[in-house]
């Protein structure tokens, strides 16, 4: 016990060296470009989003989270409901789930968020920029998603099913107290990296005119003529962000308890 | 029976789009009127004309225009800055008012919008990278690549396309260019600031945007000789509100003759372009 301890110390401090040394050659790579820091200084309160934009809404990193945020909670429940459709026996909720996540995972996000913005006006409502940017990211992300929750609802054990059956569960107690547990242990590592891929490809919706990190790192940088300075902060930023998503889902996935499978 | 059912989707489907496509005559001015406020759409970034100035609102030439014709409605403005795609796409489905935008009008975008007036003019000009030294013109750069803005009227200009609405024909007078459309004339820069010829030999673009760019790197970028053409730049409206058009229109002519679109030009670019 106390040496494997000592092993697992040793082995966490040479990650952190070598974690070290990769972070100071990048620095040591990017500090070769010439940059004017003092801009960056400058432009972070905004990126950040400690200010409103002048129309009054949030931009920057709150944007961001906000969109992101709105689209997790959306793409779950699409997701977990398109995975129920491709699992049914019923020939009409198969149908709309594998055309939904044929359609959709076959498509570029840039083209549905387009379709969205541009097209839905042609029928009638014509949605703002937020719900269509929240709408969109939903509706992609979720039928990646609903691959995810198919694969985990499958990799549980059909004996597991028909004991709980057997019990006279009802297939909804079957499925919330004895599947989704279970269930969930192989659905959160690759949930957690969708979620860190549509944080970055939030970034997409700034065709609307929406001020997020993306979009404000370009913007700076362009009217100054320094484009580097603000596209490097901007992938500092994210990359943060995305820190913090991991250690969320580290969090998370120790909840489930590893290893009988 | 089935031939009806289609028949019907496709009535509604007619009268869905039908509605949306015709605007009601003084749709926009009712609203503007109603709403006191004047969206104004610009390109997100198109530095001095508007861009993001450092108290991170936009500002610049096209801005300072819609602040004078919004006091002059006596309504307040409001900016909108989505992706140059949807503002040329039109339908805007009253999203935004107007759009005071440095946008060349053409008769594919006239089919979708409406031009109101041209407010000014800028000289496209070509520039090259500082290390060419010889090249003199345009025909010097034959067979080499050229990069544009994709879908602006220089890179119609660099493949021979260019009509301007109502102007005299073009004179293309190179050969064999290669065109690269870049996505900004940001990512063009940064291709031609390597060097001549690593990725680019030159850029097409107008004047205005690119005089203070060489000006701040003259070690790398050269403006070679005269300009190339004349680039109108016009205000552009939503499809089918005669009413509003007029009035903008209106307001233009009235800043033009008190000499007001005049300062603002030689305030951002310190001549006169709006003649």
């Amino acid at each position: 016990m106390g040496i494997a301890k000592i092993v697992q110390k040793w082995f966490r401090l040479r990650v952190g060296i070598v974690w070290g040394l990769l972070a100071l050659s990048f620095g040591l790579f990017v500090s070769g470009f010439d940059l004017k820091l003092s801009l960056v200084m400058d432009k972070l309160p905004n990126l950040l989003g400690f200010r409103l934009t002048p129309n009054g809404f949030i931009q920057g990193v709150p944007l961001t989270l906000f969109l992101c945020a709105s689209a997790m909670l959306f793409s779950t429940i699409l997701g977990f409901l398109a995975a129920l459709g491709r699992l049914s026996q019923s020939a009409l909720a198969y149908g709309v789930s594998t055309f939904y996540t044929s359609f959709f995972r076959g498509t570029p996000l840039l083209v549905q968020i387009l379709l969205i913005y541009l097209g839905l006006p042609q029928l009638g409502p014509v949605p703002d920029a937020v719900p269509s940017g929240i709408l969109a990211l939903s509706l992609c992300y979720g039928a990646y998603i609903s691959e995810i929750f198919r694969a985990g609802i499958q990799s549980v054990h059909h004996g597991q099913w028909e004991a709980a059956q057997a019990l006279g569960l009802p297939r909804w107690v079957v499925m919330h107290k004895v599947i989704m547990p279970q269930a969930f242990k192989v659905i959160v590592p690759p949930l957690g990296a969708q979620f860190i891929s549509m944080l970055k490809d939030s970034s997409l919706v700034s065709v609307m005119g929406l001020w997020e990190i993306m979009f404000l790192s370009q913007s700076y940088g362009r009217a100054t003529y320094r484009y580097v300075e603000m596209l490097l902060t901007a992938a500092i930023i994210y990359w943060m962000l995305s820190i913090m998503l991991e250690a969320i889902q580290a969090r998370i996935e120790r909840r489930f308890p590893q290893g009988h499978r | 029976m089935s031939v009806n059912w289609k028949l019907g989707i496709a009535a509604v489907a007619l009268a869905a789009f039908g509605f949306s496509a015709a605007a009601q005559a003084g749709e926009t001015l009712n609203r503007v009127t109603k709403t006191k406020t004047m969206v104004q759409v610009v390109d997100q970034n198109y530095p001095p004309f508007s861009f993001l100035n450092d108290k991170n609102e936009m500002d610049g030439f096209d801005i300072d225009v819609a602040k004078e014709v919004a006091k002059r409605l006596g309504v307040k403005l409001k900016v909108e800055t989505p992706a140059w795609e949807v503002v040329t796409a039109g339908h805007w489905q009253g999203r935004f008012d107007v759009c005071i935008c440095s946008m060349t009008p053409s008769k594919e975008r006239g089919e979708v919008l409406d031009f109101v007036t041209v407010y000014y003019n800028t000289p496209a000009v070509l520039v090259v990278s500082a290390d060419n030294k010889t090249a003199k013109s345009i025909t010097d750069l034959n067979g080499k690549k050229l990069g544009a803005e994709a879908g602006a009227s220089y890179e119609k200009y660099l493949n021979k396309a260019l009509e301007i609405e109502g102007g005299k024909p073009i004179d293309f007078p190179f050969k064999d260019i290669q065109v690269a459309p870049y996505e900004t004339e940001e990512l063009a820069f940064q291709d031609l600031a390597l060097g001549g010829g690593k990725r680019l030999d030159g850029v097409v673009g107008n004047l205005v945007s690119i005089k203070p760019r060489v000006d701040k790197s003259p070690d790398k970028f050269r403006i070679v000789g005269a300009p190339l053409f004349s680039d109108p730049n016009a205000i552009a409206v939503d499809k089918g509100d005669a009413e509003w058009k007029a009035k903008i229109a209106s307001i233009i002519a009235d800043m033009r003759k008190d000499g007001s679109l005049s300062t603002i030009s030689q305030k951002w670019i310190g001549s006169d372009i709006s003649k």
